[in-house]
């Protein structure tokens, strides 16, 4: 689809671990290996979702891709500057051109700040903008998202949650970035207002030409507002391909599953479908299983699977997939 | 489907709540209960009237002496026997005490406020460091500041058994240079025994020039100040350091580690409120260690972060807001607290020197006259110390239910 | 053929000290035995506290139950005291919440949590209490049963203790169990297996079900009617066909399009409801949800429609328009 073109951002097999202290001297006793061994590309102007579970990694993947979380291993490419190889000094003038949005609108604003001054934050830290010129584009940002300029002065709890994702995401386009992580922006938001948000994305998308990754764990959100779409589990990436392509030809297992799992708002379709309902529950991730890390719920685990950890792989062009099976599911 | 999105209407169409900030709404609530009101004025009441007392009254206690007057009740009208009016009586040396209690009043409230303000400054920044740098990455610079920090505080104990203050410099260097080879990935076993053998060498070297028992005893604890800051946890390991320092100082009775100070430091109202203070820094430094941790988990913190904030900008607008709710609670109740704990220490002659008036002074000068009927003496100072606590107590009680209603039952 | 469940003109108000809260508006309906219900509408819509204001748990104050009649198998429970309340809890209604954490008491064992809730409405001895519970456990899908009867609930992972929860209200076999949210908390692959679990059982034990939810595509696959509810009042109810395939209210319409679809075309922009819900301290004269409506008109404003009837106990709409969009479609 877009190989031709470079990518803005590339990610090659990053790995964040958080240490399990324990003792007296607070030794390291183990890791949780959060994300381990990720790769992909994002490029300019698409949308790239990324689903998948509670605590397969999704989160971690988008805060250390930006740098958030210092990074266990791996390269990050943002434009071919490595963000892995930044100093602190070079990484904060590096921010201006990567932002994020985050999934709670009521934990993500400062309580204390005003409107202005939050949506303001990423102007004083990168422009030297007069004051006359930060309150014209703060008002321009606010007009932008669809708030009402005229609220530069109240506080984030005056808002409904919808509103303050809106400020959440005035305040991310401030230093008109190149990429915006999307961390999970609707999954607290009620089914008509997330509409309003992805609505609002996707036009700002369009005029602005962003580029996102979407992060969610709703797959119909994702598959609705990406280009492309991979799908995480345990740390690691299943398989990623284009949204149609995963849609009608998964290859992996989990995909399927997880694609049987989503409830259909149509009665007649629903009685229709045929779920694959998958056994237990997601393995403890301070301790995931040999092989594939999928193997305790797969439905065609073979002992292969439990010994090998499968080699992620281009399938097919621009499908990549993490299973040993992948080229016989596929037919 | 039908249209459903009608032109004129638009989010910012919709009013939000009345517009206020979350202070001026702590400030309502405030005012709205009867609790803190009565505290509010209790206070004032006791603020205002020794402060003008101080200022446009004068006295001078030493001069102040009238064997003739000696143990005298209330009077209000003044007769043959008592010539003048002393509506709370006087002392065992004729002194009016309604003079004194409200003279005695601006020493015992000064210490209370000197003393929580020492442990809200030292116990409040340890607070804010080590909550701040527990879970953060922290900058090359910060690294060597930490490290410098952590080494100044083990070295002290080295010090201080040396009676050296010079050591606690050299540990602190050899705390930089730690934090400086960090970057260095060399094996961690090497590094370790390289400082504990630094450290050995600052302990033993120094301890020398006082005694070769302190020269061992030096050596040991430099030995395992050095091992200890080659360690690889950063924040966390100073984080660790001080906070096993609090519980150090938790762990002594309060009151007697803090007549320990006086009698360290000597009897004194300043001595006083210096030991009232020390004794105070953990329970501040717990408190606010502990909001500071629970507001950096907050997502606001992280999207500063991701703005390009800088470390600087985020303690001081963004955490350092958030977190003054229990602390200002705390220090209103810590203010209570720390009059009655100087007005325990003046009643054991620890405070205020004679003849200066303080309440617990005067309480511990006149107990012994209330077996001979003179209740006078003891009535109104033990009455000052018990509405001023009480109208701090109360204040406190209303600011907590006004900053987190969350809170209120 | 008396209704399993029927609410009459249920209103319950919260009384703050901002103002009074309208939660539940004039709701009415019925159920049937073996019928499943759902419940749709978004946060604040008054689906969970009507459902609390049936069991009575309503917390009072501030919460006050102020006009209506519940009928629940003849039985009128607003005139029932607490204790006579206490005993139809758990053996005739049994209620399942949302978050399967805070809902089971982390200091005993899950065993023990559900031998109580067996003794305490039927004459049982431990043992025998014991036996049931861990066939229970076995019925709800929990593997090793017995063993996990003597597990706390934080041994047990989210989906295993929404199963515990459900299986604690299957206890007394109840006629009606009421559901509130039970999903909302779990993974989509977890859910699928709750679902797929509390239809099972339903097919088992014939009782009714209550499943209260903000997601219409969960409730789709099982419900038999839906209730849709807005600004505490039912806006369209009906059989499960009529209302996805015939939506007559503006709003169920918003709702519906607000979700993306797996099988649709992901290109298509999404139908979104503007604006917000209204402030329940304040709300409007007319239709609550006129302020975000399409087809507003004057008489949305001034006057509320009613819940009408327009194809019997199948089908019920409360617009004044609802003749307008039936044409348009």
């Amino acid at each position: 689809m877009n190989t031709e073109k470079t990518p803005l951002v590339s990610v090659r097999n990053l790995k964040k671990h958080f240490p399990i202290t324990g003792g007296f001297l607070q030794n390291q006793v183990g890791a949780v290996k959060a994300v381990d061994g990720v790769s992909f590309d994002i490029y300019p102007g698409e949308t790239l979702g990324l689903v998948g579970e509670t605590g397969c990694g999704k989160t971690t993947v988008g805060r250390t891709m930006m740098r958030l979380y210092e990074p266990t291993a791996g390269e990050v490419e943002l434009n071919g500057v490595s963000l892995t190889e930044l100093g602190e000094k070079d990484l904060r003038k590096i921010r201006s051109k990567m932002q994020m949005i985050f999934q709670d609108p009521y934990a993500s604003l400062n309580p204390r700040m005003t409107v202005g001054s939050i949506v303001a934050a990423p102007l004083d830290v990168h422009t030297k903008l007069s004051k006359k010129e930060k309150h014209d584009r703060i008002q321009e940002l606010l007009d932008i998202v669809g708030l009402n300029p005229d609220f530069v002065n109240r506080y984030p709890h005056e808002f409904s949650g919808g509103q303050r994702q809106r400020i959440g995401i005035a305040r991310a386009l401030a230093l008109e970035p190149e990429l915006i992580v999307c961390d999970e922006p609707i999954s607290s938001l009620d089914v008509s207002i997330q509409a309003q948000v992805v609505n609002l994305l996707e036009k700002l998308q369009k005029e602005l030409g962003l580029t996102y990754l979407f992060i969610a764990h709703d797959l119909s959100m994702v598959r609705h507002i990406s280009d492309r779409m991979a799908v995480m589990y345990l740390g690691k990436i299943m398989e990623l391909a284009g949204r149609d392509e995963i849609y009608l030809k998964s290859m992996h297992p989990y995909t399927q599953a997880l694609m049987s799992a989503v409830p259909i708002p149509d009665p007649d379709l629903a009685a229709k479908s045929k779920r694959i309902i998958l056994d237990g529950d997601i393995p403890n991730p301070k301790n995931p299983p040999m092989g594939c890390n999928f193997n305790t719920r797969c439905p065609i685990a073979k002992e292969r699977c439990f010994i090998e950890d499968p080699e992620y792989r281009e399938i097919e062009k621009n499908h990549w997939v993490a299973c040993h099976f992948a080229e016989e599911t596929r037919s | 489907m039908a249209e459903i999105t009608p032109e004129e209407i638009t989010v910012t169409d919709f009013a939000v709540r009345e517009h206020r900030s979350l202070w001026v709404d702590a400030w309502r609530r405030l005012i709205s209960s009867n609790t803190a009101r009565l505290g509010m004025f209790i206070v004032a009441f006791f603020l205002l009237s020794t402060t003008f007392a101080h200022f446009f009254w004068e006295y001078e206690p030493k001069k102040d002496l009238n064997y003739s007057l000696k143990l005298k009740p209330p009077t209000l009208i003044p007769n043959e026997e008592v010539p003048s009016v002393h509506p709370f009586g006087t002392d065992k040396l004729g002194r009016d005490i309604f003079r004194r209690v409200v003279h005695g009043g601006w020493n015992s409230l000064r210490v209370g406020i000197v003393a929580v303000s020492i442990s809200l400054f030292f116990g409040g920044l340890t607070g804010l460091f080590t909550g701040f740098y527990e879970n953060i990455d922290t900058t090359h610079i910060e690294k060597l500041f930490l490290f410098g920090l952590t080494g100044l505080v083990l070295g002290s104990l080295s010090a201080w058994i040396a009676a050296q203050p010079i050591q606690a410099i050299f540990f602190a260097i050899l705390g930089v240079i730690a934090a400086y080879f960090k970057d260095f990935q060399k094996g961690k076993a090497l590094r370790m025994v390289v400082f504990a053998i630094a450290g050995a060498l600052i302990g033993a070297i120094l301890g020398a020039f006082v005694s070769s028992a302190v020269a061992l005893i030096s050596l040991i604890w430099g030995a395992i100040t050095g091992a200890l800051l080659s360690r690889p946890l950063e924040g966390k390991f100073f984080s660790n350091v001080m906070m096993r320092l609090m519980d150090i100082i938790l762990s002594f009775p309060g009151y007697l580690l803090a007549i320990a100070i006086v009698a360290f430091l000597g009897p004194g109202l300043e001595k006083g409120m210096i030991a009232i203070g020390v004794v105070g820094i953990p329970v501040y430094a717990r408190l606010t260690r502990s909001a500071v941790l629970s507001v950096s988990q907050k997502e606001y913190i992280l999207a500063a972060q991701s703005v390009g904030e800088g470390h600087g900008r985020i303690i001081f607008r963004h955490i350092t807001p958030n977190i003054l709710s229990p602390i200002i609670v705390q220090t209103t109740m810590g203010l209570a607290g720390a009059i009655l704990s100087a007005a325990a220490l003046g009643f054991l002659g620890l405070g205020a020197i004679p003849p200066e008036p303080e309440w617990g002074s005067m309480l511990g000068d006149s107990y012994r006259y209330l077996t001979s009927g003179a209740w006078w003496a003891v009535l109104f100072p033990g009455l000052a110390i018990m509405f001023s606590v009480l109208g701090f107590n109360l204040l406190g009680d209303g600011l907590r239910d006004a900053l987190d209603p969350k809170l209120r039952t | 053929m008396t209704p399993l469940l029927e609410i009459k003109n249920l209103k319950t108000r919260f009384f703050t000290s901002e103002g009074v809260v309208k939660a539940v508006n004039n709701v009415s309906y019925s159920m049937e035995s073996g019928e499943i219900l759902g419940v749709v509408g978004e946060s604040g819509c008054g689906k969970s506290v009507h459902a609390l204001s049936i069991m009575q748990l309503v917390q009072d104050p501030p919460g006050k139950i102020t006009n209506g009649e519940v009928w629940l198998d003849g039985k009128d429970l607003l005139t029932f005291s607490e204790k006579e309340m206490k005993k139809i809890r758990g053996s005739d209604v049994a209620m399942i919440f949302q978050d399967p954490m805070t809902s089971l008491n982390p200091v005993f064992t899950v065993g023990f949590q559900i031998v109580e809730a067996l003794r305490l409405h039927n004459d049982m001895t431990k043992a025998e209490a014991r036996e049931r519970a861990g066939e229970l456990l076995a019925l709800v899908g929990i593997p090793g049963a017995e063993q996990r009867l003597d597990d706390y609930p934080h041994q047990f992972s989210g989906g295993m203790r929404q199963r515990a929860m459900i299986a604690m209200g299957l206890s007394c076999e109840p006629k009606l169990l009421i559901a509130d949210e039970p999903t909302t908390a779990l993974d989509v692959t977890i859910q699928a297996q709750i679902v797929d679990l509390v239809k099972k059982l339903q097919d088992d034990l014939g009782m009714a079900i209550m499943w209260i939810t903000h997601d219409l595509g969960v409730i789709a696959e099982m419900a038999d009617r839906i209730n849709v509810m807005y600004a505490g009042a039912i806006i369209e109810s009906g059989n499960v066909r009529n209302i996805y395939k015939k939506t007559r209210h503006p709003y169920t319409m918003g709702l519906l399009g607000s979700l993306p679809r797996l099988d649709e075309d992901p290109g298509a922009e999404l139908l979104s409801v503007p604006g917000l819900p209204p402030d329940l301290l304040a709300l409007p004269k007319g239709c609550a949800f006129a302020a975000r409506c399409g087809y507003r008109t004057e008489k949305c404003l001034e006057e509320k429609p009613p819940l009408e009837e327009i194809d019997g106990r199948e089908h019920a709409v409360a617009c004044w328009h609802w003749e307008e969009i039936a044409g348009s479609k």
